[in-house]
């Protein structure tokens, strides 16, 4: 017994089963692309194999992250680095845990490898904590929906097909856990080459061609910028002691908070032309690293990409393109822009991103309200759901980073669980046009109700999930302290933005649920069956969403818990950028654990008990976002 | 002493053969090849014979031992690391090229055919090794003088005729103005030798600069400009390239690069020698004038390319791109001279550091990586050609993802390179030059932020790049054939692409052997250290 614990809980078997989670996808893919009509037995096998895969990693992960958040409470440096953990490769061996791996696929020096171990070198540099767990056991999720729904929807070379969604699954993996910047570009850009063939050889519609093509290149242009602007980051920001460049993730935020604390201390001192300077530099570069990211996420006005793909995408795989990699981008954001230009982000987050996210919150909800297809409405509500979670990211407190994290995984389960209840119409009906739908109460009564859950569970309703991160978020924006800080309207239009969206839902729900019943021309015009309800497959792909939808938004504290010491370190780098943004001296008390460990958890320990009431005693942000919603 | 008598100037003189014996192998390969065509012209025993002499002329470059001569400003041939490194990857393409030329090699002209590569290979190999502008000029020229004979062995229509001739005047006019430039050089030096030349050069420099000298320098990059196809002089490329025999046109894209690149980093002092003192001030004109081409080179070179419908027009602007962005390369090795490391340390110890990328090692990842991507896209065109039949629009390429899904998905794998996606050679290229424009110093007088800016512009282009490689991959992929095409079935050609598309996953996957091999071709410098004493 003693053994079999022991195995389990070894850092080898930890790294395995990480390394396994990037590399199964790839090999499902390989493996399902030699089948034809039998593949989708076989891809959701796979997809199971892969989920309880995830399953393990997130046991084994969630202990090792609490008992991490335990221990390291009491530690304070004015350094703060984040600390992956089941890294393939560690250098420390079979004994332990170093935090870095010895896996080096490409070196930019000649120098020997052991001599100091942060050097130029790109690496298979991979490894979990709380910010990516959650967002792999997404990824390991949704891809059982996406292929529930194309179950019998895809006709034509169904292999393929699925190996395309292995790998588009592997590559999302893949740029999660990345803890190298060139490694997570590799993973970023490899998400293109499925994405684009999905679209343009699976769409339903005739401008399937334009839509993949405008996604790879839009998506292209962007991240080759993104790329300039993480070399540019490598380049400026050299190892203190050796001088050497690092693209390790966790040595490069040390870098670039040593460089700009002495640039600050110099400021202080009276010299502030190498804080100037340094900040210009951020400056450009956070220019060039939005880039990419803004067109991924998408913010307004870099979003006109989207709405073709998602609407001309097959249904399958709308749900991986909402669910999945909208969130490289938002994840991108918080993992590199956020560590790696701290000031900047600070300075240019609210201001200007805020801006368009705020613009695009309000723009993309009235032309979600507008659309006549659901389809393309759902895509449209996504651009303004994710504009709130990039505000509540550059709020950049304890608040708004849980409270993003959470809405990635939140925002990642409903849109594509609503994405997936199209799929039940179109195979059916083979539309998605609103005005040809009405009644649909009483035709589809237990369709209805699942319906109902998730479509209620997008706007954030109490007891549902969004409800819980939507209001951490707006917590955070309230709270959020930066220059020129406008952050009072910018909160004010992201909870506006709840109304707007329960606006267009509740419309949509009335025209397709409620009205006369009105059917559209069967899918197989030679039946004379009348389409028969949820059969047992959809209630597994959106019937197993709703559920978790629901469970999140009851207990969404291991999430919450997990999370605690990476938002931590990112909350002490905010302070630090703000302290230094205003030119007064770094708050060391405020990165001590007695308030930051305070700060994150509060909200949500009372929030998710009662969907119902109880929320209006809190701070006036939730009152707001909750009164309008009811 | 007389230097008759110098036993020193002897073991040079006569050492030199040791150091060109592959070369002879393969030269004396061509005759033998030239002499018996005559007699009996069979395409699989002169193929087979050819093939051999290759791998004679590796065997030979792997176990001839060499040393670097005793006099190295009177040697016409050095054997150091970047002339080894030239010499592997000519030996390689040459076998490549053997391989996917196979559908176009036509009975009767077999032998001439192998022959005239052979040469052209030989010729490649020694402009990496030669040390004198002589040696340069003959080695450039046994590269341009068989593909004359190339390009019009199969002459038939009216377009190969004017590919063939374009390419014989320009050609020619390139090499005399390089040889113009080349007589200044001797002129203001007095010696024909590379390093004295640079030596001098580098000496007069430091004091004043001389204007014939910079007079020099530019005459000889508009003759090498016409090889590396860079911009003002690239207007050959897209005619010859639709008119020319694909594999001809396949080497015509990638020895022709090499031996420029190298020429160029020979001549202006950036690989062997002390790289750090080159003969000019790199504070002037001359990087500002590669920067401009490099420009240039890539913008034009992909948006001309956005524009055609031919495949092979549309390969030869996007290796005319491909060109600019390898002269990044070059102008980043001119910021060398200038690059100083600053660092900030408590102690005061003083650290020598190396920027980690140096420019022409980023160069060479480039170029590789580029020949597998060329000669791999031409392989497959060549394979989906037939004579009745030959591939020339991109329109010619629908829907070959379902009819020939392995030509498909090797042609899929070189595009994607050559957009310089992830996985792929191509990115590792692109990743090394993008950092190489970064580590370049911003803070020198003329240039700034050039460099930096240098970067960005590649990354747009490499964007607008995209679109038109898309373009190709989205006819093969989503589109339905119109006409569905017949391939050659020439085996070697395939097995040579689907190699070849090997490679270029092998270098994205894991670059680390090539960049390794760059780097000791191309050693980065070592740069000494400014102390900043630390704020506390």
């Amino acid at each position: 017994m003693e053994k079999i614990s022991e195995i389990v809980a070894s850092p080898v078997t930890n790294r395995t089963l990480l390394l396994l989670l990037v590399l199964v996808p790839f090999l499902s893919a390989f493996f399902v692309s030699l089948f034809g009509r039998s593949s989708r037995r076989i891809a959701l096998t796979l997809a199971f194999v892969h989920l309880g895969l995830t399953f393990f990693v997130v046991v084994l992960g969630t202990m090792h992250l609490n008992v991490r958040a335990e221990g390291t409470s009491s530690r304070t440096t004015d350094i703060v680095r984040f600390h992956p953990t089941f890294i393939p490769g560690d250098t420390a061996g079979k004994s332990g845990e170093d935090g870095r791996t010895g896996w080096t696929l490409m070196r930019l020096t000649d120098a020997p490898t052991s001599a100091n171990r942060s050097g130029p070198y790109v690496q298979f540099f991979i490894g979990m904590d709380g910010l990516n767990l959650w967002l792999v056991a997404l990824s390991s999720i949704m891809l059982i929906p996406a292929i529930l729904v194309s179950w019998e929807s895809v006709k034509t070379r169904p292999g393929a097909f699925y190996a395309w969604m292995f790998f588009l699954q592997g590559a999302a993996i893949g740029a999660f856990l990345s803890f190298d910047v060139i490694l997570f570009y590799v993973f970023f850009e490899l998400t293109l080459i499925p994405a684009f063939f999905l679209i343009g050889r699976w769409g339903e519609g005739s401008a399937r061609r334009d839509a993949a093509r405008k996604f790879f290149l839009y998506t292209l242009a962007g991240s080759l910028l993104t790329l300039i602007g993480v070399l540019g980051v490598v380049v400026t920001n050299p190892d203190p002691t050796t001088g050497q460049i690092t693209f390790s993730l966790p040595d490069l935020m040390a870098n670039v908070q040593h460089w700009l604390k002495v640039a600050h201390d110099e400021a202080l001192a009276g010299k502030p032309e190498k804080l100037a300077s340094l900040h210009t530099t951020q400056m450009w570069l956070f220019i060039a690293m939005m880039a990419g990211f803004m067109v991924k996420v998408p913010i307004w006005p870099f979003h006109t990409w989207q709405p073709a793909a998602y609407g001309e995408a097959p249904i399958g795989v709308t749900i991986l393109l909402a669910a999945l990699l909208a969130k490289l981008g938002t994840f991108g954001i918080l993992r590199f822009v956020l560590t790696l230009l701290p000031d900047a982000a600070i300075m240019y987050g609210l201001p200007v991103v805020g801006s368009f996210a705020a613009f695009g919150i309000v723009y993309a909800a009235l032309c979600a309200y507008a659309q006549r297809d659901m389809k393309l409405m759902i895509a449209y509500s996504s651009v303004s759901h994710l504009g709130f979670l990039v505000l509540a990211i550059f709020a950049f407190n304890a608040e708004g980073l849980s409270g993003s994290v959470l809405h990635m995984v939140n925002h990642g389960l409903s849109t594509g669980a609503v994405f997936a209840l199209l799929a039940f119409l179109l195979d059916r009906y083979r539309t998605t046009q609103m005005s040809q739908y009405g009644g649909m109460m009483g035709r589809f009564p237990n369709f209805a109700v699942l319906a109902f859950i998730l479509c209620l569970a997008s706007i954030g309703l109490p007891g549902l999930n969004n409800f819980v991160s939507e209001m951490l978020m707006l917590a955070g924006l309230f709270h959020a302290d930066v220059p020129h800080g406008h952050h009072y309207t910018l909160a004010f239009i992201a909870a506006f933005s709840i109304f707007l969206s329960s606006w267009y839902i509740m419309t949509m729900l009335q025209k397709v649920f409620f009205s006369p019943l009105k059917e559209p021309l069967p899918a197989d015009p030679e039946t004379t069956v009348p389409a028969s309800d949820v059969s047992r497959r959809e209630v597994f792909a959106f019937g197993s969403l709703a559920g978790l939808c629901l469970l999140l938004g009851l207990y969404p504290q291991p999430i919450l818990d997990s999370l605690k010491t990476d938002v931590k370190a990112l909350t002490q780098i905010g302070n630090g950028a703000r302290a230094r943004v205003k030119g007064e001296p770094v708050p060391v008390e405020s990165a001590t654990p007695p308030v930051s460990t305070a700060n994150p958890t509060p909200p949500p320990k009372i929030v998710p008990k009662k969907g119902g009431g109880g929320k209006k005693d809190r701070k006036d942000a939730k009152g707001g976002g909750g009164e309008e919603e009811e | 002493m007389n230097p008759l008598f110098d036993t020193q100037l002897q073991d040079t003189l006569k050492g030199v053969f040791r150091l060109v014996v592959p070369e002879i192998a393969l030269i004396g390969t061509a005759c033998v090849v030239f002499l018996f065509g005559c007699i009996l012209n069979r395409r699989w025993l002169w193929f087979t014979v050819s093939f051999l002499g290759v791998i004679l002329a590796m065997i030979l470059a792997g176990t001839v031992k060499t040393h670097t001569p005793e006099l190295l400003t009177s040697a016409s041939i050095v054997p150091d690391a970047t002339a080894n490194f030239i010499r592997w990857v000519a030996l390689i393409s040459a076998a490549v090229l053997l391989f996917i030329s196979w559908p176009e090699v036509s009975r009767s002209t077999a032998a001439e055919y192998y022959g005239c590569l052979l040469v052209a290979v030989a010729g490649a190999s020694l402009v990496g090794r030669a040390n004198d502008l002589i040696t340069l000029f003959l080695a450039l020229e046994l590269i341009s003088i068989p593909t004359y004979i190339l390009l019009y062995l199969p002459v038939r229509t009216k377009l190969n005729q004017e590919a063939a001739g374009k390419y014989f005047l320009l050609s020619v006019m390139s090499s005399a103005v390089m040889l113009f430039g080349f007589s200044y050089l001797y002129g203001l030096t007095g010696s024909t030798n590379l390093a004295v030349i640079t030596d001098t050069l580098t000496k007069a420099n430091s004091e004043t600069l001389s204007p014939m000298a910079l007079v020099g320098i530019v005459l000889f990059i508009g003759g090498i400009g016409f090889k590396i196809t860079a911009v003002p002089f690239h207007f050959y490329a897209p005619d010859v390239y639709e008119g020319g025999p694909g594999g001809v046109v396949a080497m015509l894209a990638v020895l022709p690069k090499l031996a420029g690149f190298v020429a160029l980093a020979r001549v202006l002092g950036l690989v062997g020698g002390d790289t750090r003192h080159i003969p000019f001030d790199a504070n002037t004109q001359l990087p500002l004038l590669l920067w401009i081409l490099a420009i240039l080179t890539i913008t034009l070179g992909n948006v001309l390319a956005l524009l055609q419908d031919n495949i092979r027009r549309m390969l030869a602007y996007s290796s005319v791109a491909h060109g600019g962005y390898m002269l990044i390369g070059i102008v980043v090795a001119c910021s060398i001279p200038d690059a100083t490391g600053v660092m900030t340390r408590s102690d005061g110890a003083t650290k020598v550091i190396g920027p980690s990328v140096g420019g022409i090692d980023a160069l060479f990842v480039y170029i590789v990586a580029y020949g597998l991507m060329t000669f791999g896209a031409f392989a497959v065109i060549l394979y989906l050609s037939t004579p009745e039949r030959q591939v020339d629009s991109i329109d010619d390429l629908a829907g070959i993802g379902q009819t020939h899904p392995i030509s498909a998905g090797t042609m899929a794998i070189f595009l994607f390179s050559l957009i310089g996606l992830p996985l792929t050679a191509g990115f590792a290229g692109k990743l090394m030059l993008f950092m190489g424009a970064f580590t370049a110093p911003a803070d020198t007088a003329t240039m700034r932020n050039l460099y930096r800016l240098l970067a960005v512009v590649a990354a747009v282009n490499a964007a607008i790049g995209a679109y038109y490689y898309l373009r190709v991959i989205g006819v093969m992929y989503l589109r339905t054939a119109l006409k569905p095409i017949q391939s050659s079935r020439a085996a070697p050609t395939l097995i040579g692409a689907m190699v070849l598309a090997g490679a270029t996953l092998f270098f994205g996957f894991y670059p680390q052997p090539l960049v390794n091999a760059a780097r000791k071709a191309a050693p980065v410098p070592e740069i000494p250290v400014t102390i900043t004493a630390d704020a506390k």
